[in-house]
């Protein structure tokens, strides 16, 4: 149980770079016009994200991609978070990450360098009708290298271009890829609460896929670390921009001739705010420096970070629309943008109580 | 430089091997807070002073005034040698951890000579008087008054919560020297002896029915005007430079030796054992699983606060929420643990059931750290005000 927390000089350079550009090309303004955008995200701002080299952060280098790790990816999911950023980049690298894991050398060199440039959005179909999330609970159907089924709540479904998807071959579980462009594949979007990050129905016909070779539950197994470390890094960007808009708001707002950041009715729950969001990033940061050592540790750390995200990132928001007031209420105010997307990441690969009880049973059965 | 903790490391081994004594023929306390009797006094004493003789109290401080004069980190590296073989606590903290400090920050060079070495070695034991009956969150209020007269100051007054304050040799004091100032600028801080005539040292009994804490007295006690550290009215300031130490310094306690993980373990197996209905109970299992996630978080926030590029954004925000999120975790923890016990954790000492009544001491005894040194409710005022910005509550 000794993880060695690791955050140098590298990883504070991309969190600045990423920081200002995000500030400037990220703004609420630009959030409000994409969603009413059909589309939602912005084909301008995924090209910038390519050059800047993000689309390939976690990408091997030898397919392309800058071949960073964990810690990299939790500081530019955490950017992100901050300004809720609507380009689909986490489910395209968390995608990325799973055909490099599932997949060997001639799958990951067919499929990846595509996406580290950029050329191709990417996500992962892994979500039943009745919300099951686990790649074993898949009631997609795989034979003959065509998949028939359903999937839900996709990230950056209809926009991406391949899609990777937990399916049964007789009793076993497969992990396949596919182009959204094959016959077969029905995309359709699903209207959401968070218009900063769309989702959408996939529905299989047999549509045409390529099995990686791997062993599917292995690969899982190793991806969901991955996966639960960077959506809790950014939900805790997204909670710690909550939090720091409200601290600005109420240490100016005046009532009864005094700023209400003074009474501690509402400075004590802030403060338990910043607790939660405090403890979030150490378990971030944690859980992303164990994944870069290989740490056995790292899967449990990565779900406890989750499980904090969960709990964490909502409990902001709802502070953050209380403390504005009336003009919290209002669609004005960027409170809810950051509500929305916190009550959209909470079901995300696992809720807090779900993982609780993962964690209590390996504590205690 | 990390070759030479290495080395220092495993001289500590080395030393503890042949060193680390058998546990006393009598129960030792919990902690130097806990001290109750001579017996105790004189065997932790001791123990710490073998310890400085070894060279592994007051590595870093200069060696003119008793330390070792060792680099950044060496004690940091004794101090978890001797936790992981389970070493005895060193008993003079309030010096160790306040008085020294603010000696070798702040006092004269006769004041550092006369009294660093002592202290390190337990030679001379430090209680700390800041506290009053009717100032505790509001210590600037506090009315204990030091009056000079010729080469000597007379103190008056009545002070609370004293640790040690039964087996001190010296108390770090706060006492008002001009009751004309503002509140805040009239506070002058003593090095006060007290084995003088005029002090009068009385214990306190806690909740738990224990003791540990004393009151302690002063009736016109005459201390010479050379025990006064810095200048007169400089007091607020100096005990500000104290409570920061203060806080910082429970960082070990909440941190990975203390409460957090041990208390889980504990819980951890309370549950184990518990009947399936208690055992299996979602509820119960989602509070376990809450408190080993926070456990996890307080364990590495030590690591993390090492790191600049982690604590750029805020960097007071963790070294100020350490005390503050430790003592409230291990009260929620002990708190659970009375309620997964049921009707076991009712019984208190019961000479029937062995063990029995941990639970709720765990529990009650939890509430010295949710309210010394700062209460919860204070120092959730200074991370609102410090950290994010918010405007004064008073």
């Amino acid at each position: 149980m000794s993880v060695t927390l690791r955050y140098d000089e590298e990883h504070a350079l991309l969190r600045d770079e990423a920081r200002r550009w995000l500030a400037v090309r990220v703004t609420p303004a630009e959030l409000r016009r994409l969603a009413a955008d059909p589309r939602g995200d912005e084909p301008a701002l995924w090209r910038e994200l390519a050059t800047l080299g993000w689309t390939g952060l976690v990408i091997p280098e030898a397919q392309g991609g800058a071949g960073l790790g964990a810690v990299h990816l939790a500081v530019l999911a955490e950017e992100s978070g901050r300004r809720l950023l609507p380009s689909p980049l986490l489910p395209t690298l968390l995608a990325a990450k799973l055909i490099e894991l599932a997949g060997d050398a001639a799958q990951r060199e067919r499929w990846l360098p595509a996406v580290a440039r950029g050329e191709a959005v990417a996500s992962i179909a892994h979500v039943e009708s009745n919300g099951a999330w686990e790649a074993h609970a898949t009631t997609a159907r795989l034979a003959r290298e065509c998949i028939t089924g359903a999937k839900h709540h996709v990230w950056a479904a209809p926009g991406a271009q391949l899609l990777v998807v937990p399916a049964r071959e007789g009793g076993a579980l497969r992990l396949a890829v596919l182009s959204t462009e094959a016959g077969g594949v029905a995309l359709e979007p699903e209207q959401g609460v968070d218009p900063s990050r769309r989702t959408g129905r996939v529905r299989f016909e047999g549509a045409t896929c390529e099995t990686l070779t791997g062993d599917a539950e292995a690969a899982w197994q190793a991806w969901r670390p991955w996966a639960w470390l960077a959506l809790a890094a950014e939900m805790a960007g997204g909670a710690d921009a909550a939090l720091g808009m409200t601290a600005a708001y109420v240490a100016t707002r005046v009532q009864f001739d005094k700023p209400i950041g003074s009474f501690q009715a509402v400075k004590h729950p802030l403060v338990n705010v910043l607790i939660a969001v405090e403890q979030l990033r150490t378990l971030v940061y944690a859980a992303a420096s164990a994944l870069d050592a290989g740490d056995p540790e790292a899967a449990r750390l990565a779900r406890m970070a989750k499980a904090a995200a969960s709990e964490a990132y909502p409990f902001a928001c709802s502070r953050a629309v209380q403390f504005h007031g009336g003009y919290g209420f209002t669609e004005d105010c960027d409170a809810h943008l950051y509500l929305r997307r916190a009550l959209a990441s909470r079901p995300a690969l696992g809720d807090g109580r779900e993982h609780r009880a993962a964690i209590a049973a390996s504590l205690l059965d | 430089m990390s070759e030479a903790i290495d080395e220092l490391r495993a001289r500590v081994q080395e030393w503890l091997l042949e060193q680390l004594p058998a546990a006393p023929p009598f129960a030792l306390p919990q902690n130097a807070l806990t001290v109750t009797s001579d017996e105790q006094m004189r065997w932790l004493r001791d123990w710490q002073a073998r310890l400085y003789d070894a060279g592994f109290v007051g590595a870093e401080w200069p060696v003119a005034y008793g330390g070792r004069g060792l680099g950044r980190g060496a004690q940091r590296a004794i101090d978890q040698e001797l936790a992981r073989a389970g070493a005895p606590f060193l008993v003079n903290n309030v010096a160790l951890a306040w008085a020294g400090p603010m000696i070798l920050h702040f006092g004269t060079e006769a004041q550092r000579a006369r009294f660093l070495a002592k202290l390190l070695r337990a030679d001379e034991i430090w209680c700390q008087g800041f506290s009053e009956p009717g100032s505790g969150s509001d210590l600037a209020s506090l009315r204990t008054r030091a009056v000079r007269d010729g080469d000597t100051y007379r103190i008056e007054g009545h002070k609370v919560w004293t640790s040690l304050g039964r087996f001190a040799d010296y108390m770090i004091l706060l006492a008002r020297t001009d009751p004309n100032a503002p509140k805040h600028a009239g506070i002058s801080y003593f090095l006060a002896p007290l084995r003088i005539p005029g002090v009068e040292v009385r214990p306190l009994v806690k909740l738990t029915g224990e003791g540990g804490f004393n009151q302690v007295i002063f009736s016109d006690a005459s201390i010479p005007a050379e025990a006064l550290l810095g200048r007169e009215g400089q007091g607020w300031e100096l005990a500000t430079a104290t409570l920061s130490f203060e806080r910082g310094a429970s960082e070990g306690s909440a941190g990975a030796s203390g409460m957090g993980g041990a208390g889980l373990e504990q819980l951890i197996a309370l549950l184990r054992g518990a009947p399936p209905r208690v055992r299996d109970d979602a509820v119960v299992r989602d509070r376990l699983a809450a408190l080993a996630i926070e456990a996890t978080a307080l364990r590495h926030a030590g690591a993390r606060m090492r790191l600049p590029g982690l604590v750029a954004d805020r960097p007071q925000a963790l070294p100020l929420m350490v005390k503050l999120v430790g003592t409230e975790h291990a009260q929620r923890l002990s708190e659970l643990g009375c309620e997964i016990a049921g009707y076991a954790g009712t019984l208190w000492k019961d000479p029937a059931v062995q063990g029995s009544g941990t639970w709720p001491h765990s529990y009650m005894s939890s509430f010295a750290g949710t309210i010394a040194g700062g209460t919860s409710e204070i120092l959730r005022n200074v991370l609102g005000e410090r950290v994010l910005g918010l405007p004064k509550t008073r």
